[in-house]
């Protein structure tokens, strides 16, 4: 039921929570919220529920703290040093939380690590962290700092949104064109999911059927993009409805990705993919480590820094740390050296983004090293040589079956396509072909949960 | 009606969900009644989308059940009848996929009413539901129970012919052959033999009508991408020697009876139409011990099962039962799980090991 795209969460979790969510007085609303999210994280790891709960009460205590000894117009600096203390040990806790869990995962069992725990706890530490740069102008409320923990679009993946941006305080006006308008982003995200992210995995699941020693080299590049796009879609389209849900709630859009394959350069790239992801990293590692203000040496360092933590965040394999060093040495040596041409030639940057970032993706797909030996060998024959029982006609076959949603997919990586949506998205055309995408949604989770039988074809 | 103006993706949304809603409520006793629904976990209206998925249509609500092609009914004599409440299935060992070489045809006879299985004779197949034309005398074994009602409700196949065919088969002695031998060959088959059309040479001899997610209930109407349907095929060419295998799609559909007596059918079509021609029933391929111990309906029990009912088809005359799973699998039955990443189907280059299991299992010389 945690997945948006379930039949659970669409038509049992989503429309009882909203019916109840809009009749109570809209004072009530941030209680029905909270109680939401619990029940939400409850069906999906009722365990792990307490792992959340614990590290809400902590955090909140702890930043009560930092909150309380910065009170007053003058603040004596004894206070001050003490309250750096406390924010530090808060989010030293924070990291521990973090660390133990992914060590249990990598060492013991990957049932271990809780549900969401990589985002909760990077939103925890930017709250200890805003309250005190004095970045929260109010004191936070128990029930609001709960909910902005649990938040239940947000607590599975995202998109790491700041307390600020949550605007907990104000009178939330719940409008109805701001539903429909939320309404139509989730929808927009289900679609990309389900019809676009969810069939182009079929061809990934193929590749790794056949096995990489056996495919020919163009299939490897196709699968290659095909990943990429399956992966952008699948973060995307979930972002979309995440953010969709919480503007039907009544809260503000949180921009996540930023069509990020019309960047110049891989920098580029990451400022505009998982944006609050990025910006977080930003904020509250690399500019208190410096940023780019203390020369050369400083600068490598730090984003050499941030990107091996942004690869070890990432997942629980080796490749997830080579993906990372990977990246952190192509932004290093652009920002060193190449960056600003990539910027004046916009053509050559784009062809080097489009080549070079399903390459990363790959490092980023295959968590055996071997493996991964394997396929880049089957990308650059040259280096690595034949294939075994390589059938070279393949790349027609898969052409055929998913050369559709290559060309949807590709489609929508256009920036321009997603402006000609802003502007007509109350067209009646764009408001019937949007609930095209939704039933067509349904038809494919239904017909692929609900009937033994053809859950899986063969 | 302001709320139409403010919200009309919304209220679109749950117009058309009340109607497919609706529908479902309605089709859930006639048309949909087939249809797998589980109601905590989905809502009613997705009924209408797995029966798509069925070819069955809304409109057809208002055109009766008659309308459906349905391809699982159980006789209600059975549930009557129905044996041993819990015949496990799950603990049928998977033994008898190995050939008994020694055992010889004029044994058989004897060696089965020790173990009390049913005998090869050919007056019982006129008590048989089967087409009047069975070639060859029909010596074709009749089963030893009959599915549960539980057992059909859980997808369990239930066993119910044993090994005897499987032995029976297996005591034929086959030849080693050449590639040249699979010239006059044709494949039919789902996935699997996609498989080992693309990722060996036997393509370069054979012709191959195969096809994702291919069903006995489908080949014979089955148009193939770009080649026609089988019958076409069959009409047009000479072929020597006919290939299937099937089976592991419609696993979780109806019971052994159904699946062998649909298969029945279409071996006796292929025999109809190309008389000459030898048909190998291949037996359908394991799953691995990973898949086997999570799914339900997708395991080695179930397979075995239904390997034992189609192998009863097998007469070393006309017919042939050959099982891959003797070179792909372990001792326990499962699918070796280094060749395989999904648990299901051969690594590519794993194909090779099923091509040279083909050509020793060739059958030389005239009938």
């Amino acid at each position: 039921m945690v997945n948006f795209s379930s039949l659970e969460f669409l038509f049992r979790f989503l429309p009882i929570f909203l019916v109840i969510y809009f009749i109570v007085p809209p004072k009530h609303r941030e209680t029905i919220l909270l109680a939401g999210s619990l029940i939400f994280y409850a069906v999906g790891e009722p365990v792990f529920l307490t792992v959340l709960v614990l590290a809400t009460l902590l955090n909140y205590y702890l930043g009560m703290k930092v909150w309380e000894l910065g009170e007053g117009h003058v603040v004596p600096p004894w206070k001050i040093k003490k309250r750096k203390r406390i924010m530090i040990a808060a989010i030293g806790i924070d990291i521990l939380f973090l660390a133990v869990f992914k060590g249990l995962a990598v060492f013991v069992d990957n049932e271990l690590l809780p549900l969401g725990i990589s985002f909760y706890i990077f939103k925890m530490i930017s709250f200890q962290a805003d309250l005190l740069r004095g970045e929260i102008w109010n004191k936070p409320k128990f029930k609001y700092t709960a909910l902005y923990f649990t938040l239940f679009p947000q607590v599975v993946s995202g998109p790491i949104m700041r307390y600020n941006e949550g605007e907990f305080d104000l009178d939330r006006t719940c409008g109805t064109e701001q539903f429909e308008d939320g309404l139509k982003y989730f929808i927009l995200g289900l679609g990309m999911k389900v019809l676009l992210a969810d069939r182009l995995s079929i061809l990934w699941n193929d590749l790794q059927m056949i096995g990489f020693q056996s495919i020919s080299t163009p299939l490897a590049w196709l699968g290659a993009a095909g990943y990429s796009l399956r992966l952008y879609f699948d973060f995307w389209g979930y972002s979309l409805m995440a953010s969709g849900l919480m503007v039907m709630l009544g809260y503000n859009f949180i921009e996540n990705f930023n069509h990020p394959y019309a960047s110049k350069s891989i920098a580029e790239f990451y400022r505009r993919w998982h944006v609050t992801l990025g910006s977080w990293f930003r904020d509250y590692v690399y500019i208190p480590l410096g940023g780019s203000r203390c020369g050369r040496k400083r600068l490598v360092l730090n984003l050499a820094l941030v990107w091996l933590l942004t690869g070890i965040w990432h997942g629980n394999g080796l490749n997830y740390i080579i993906w990372g060093i990977v990246l952190g040495m192509l932004i290093i040596l652009e920002k060193l050296f190449y960056g600003k041409y990539l910027q004046k030639f916009p053509v050559v940057g784009n062809l080097y983004v489009l080549v070079l970032i399903p390459l990363t993706w790959v490092v980023f797909a295959i968590t055996d090293l071997k493996q991964l030996g394997i396929y880049l060998g089957r990308l650059f024959p040259l280096i690595g040589g034949a294939g075994v029982a390589v059938n070279q006609q393949d790349i027609f076959r898969y052409l055929e079956n998913y050369g559709i949603y290559f060309i949807v997919g590709i489609f929508l990586c256009i920036p321009a396509v997603f402006g000609f949506y802003e502007k007509h998205k109350k067209n009646p055309i764009m408001i019937i072909l949007l609930n095209v995408v939704f039933w067509l949604s349904v038809y494919f989770l239904s017909s692929s949960s609900g009937n033994p039988f053809m859950y899986l074809n063969f | 009606m302001k709320w139409i103006k403010k919200c009309p993706t919304l209220m679109l949304l749950i117009g058309l969900g009340l109607l497919f809603t609706i529908i479902g409520i309605v089709g859930r006793f006639t048309i949909y009644a087939d249809q797998k629904y589980d109601p905590v976990t989905m809502p009613i209206l997705s009924v209408m989308f797995t029966g798509m998925n069925d070819d069955i249509y809304p409109w057809q609500i208002f055109m009766g059940k008659s309308s459906i092609p349905t391809a699982q009914q159980l006789p209600e004599e059975e549930q009557v009848m129905a044996v041993q409440e819990s015949q496990e299935t799950a603990a049928t060992p998977t033994e008898g996929i190995s050939p008994e070489p020694t055992m010889l045809p004029e044994q058989e006879d004897t060696a089965f009413e020790e173990e009390q299985l049913p005998s090869v004779s050919g007056n019982s197949v006129s008590e048989n539901a089967l087409p009047d034309d069975v070639p060859d005398g029909g010596e074709r074994l009749q089963p030893l129970r009959k599915s549960t009602h539980e057992e059909y409700l859980n997808h369990i196949s239930a066993d119910i012919y044993g090994d005897a065919g499987v032995l029976r088969a297996a005591s034929y002695a086959f030849d080693t052959v050449d590639e040249s031998y699979f010239d006059d060959a044709l494949f039919i088959g789902d996935s699997r033999t996609v498989g080992l059309r693309d990722y060996t040479d036997l393509s370069e001899h054979a012709d191959f009508y195969c096809e994702t997610s291919l069903t006995i209930y489908k080949v014979l109407e089955e148009n193939f991408k770009g080649l026609g349907t089988v019958r076409e095929a069959l009409e047009n060419n000479d072929y020597g020697k006919i290939y299937l295998m099937v089976g592991i799609n419609e696993l979780g559909r109806g019971t052994t009876e159904d699946f062998i007596e649909q298969y029945t059918l279409v071996v006796d079509t292929l025999h109809q139409l190309e008389p000459d021609a030898r048909i190998f029933i291949q037996g359908i391929m394991g799953v691995s011990a990973k898949k086997n111990s999570e799914d339900a309906i997708f395991n080695n029990s179930n397979i075995n099962a239904r390997n034992h009912a189609i192998a009863t088809l097998a007469d070393n005359k006309q017919f042939f039962y050959i099982d891959v799973n003797e070179v792909v699998c372990d001792e326990e039955g499962n699918l070796k799980a280094e060749y395989t990443f999904d648990q299901i189907h051969l690594l590519g280059v794993y194909n090779e090991l099923w091509k040279q299991f083909l050509m020793n299992h060739g059958v030389l010389g005239q009938e």
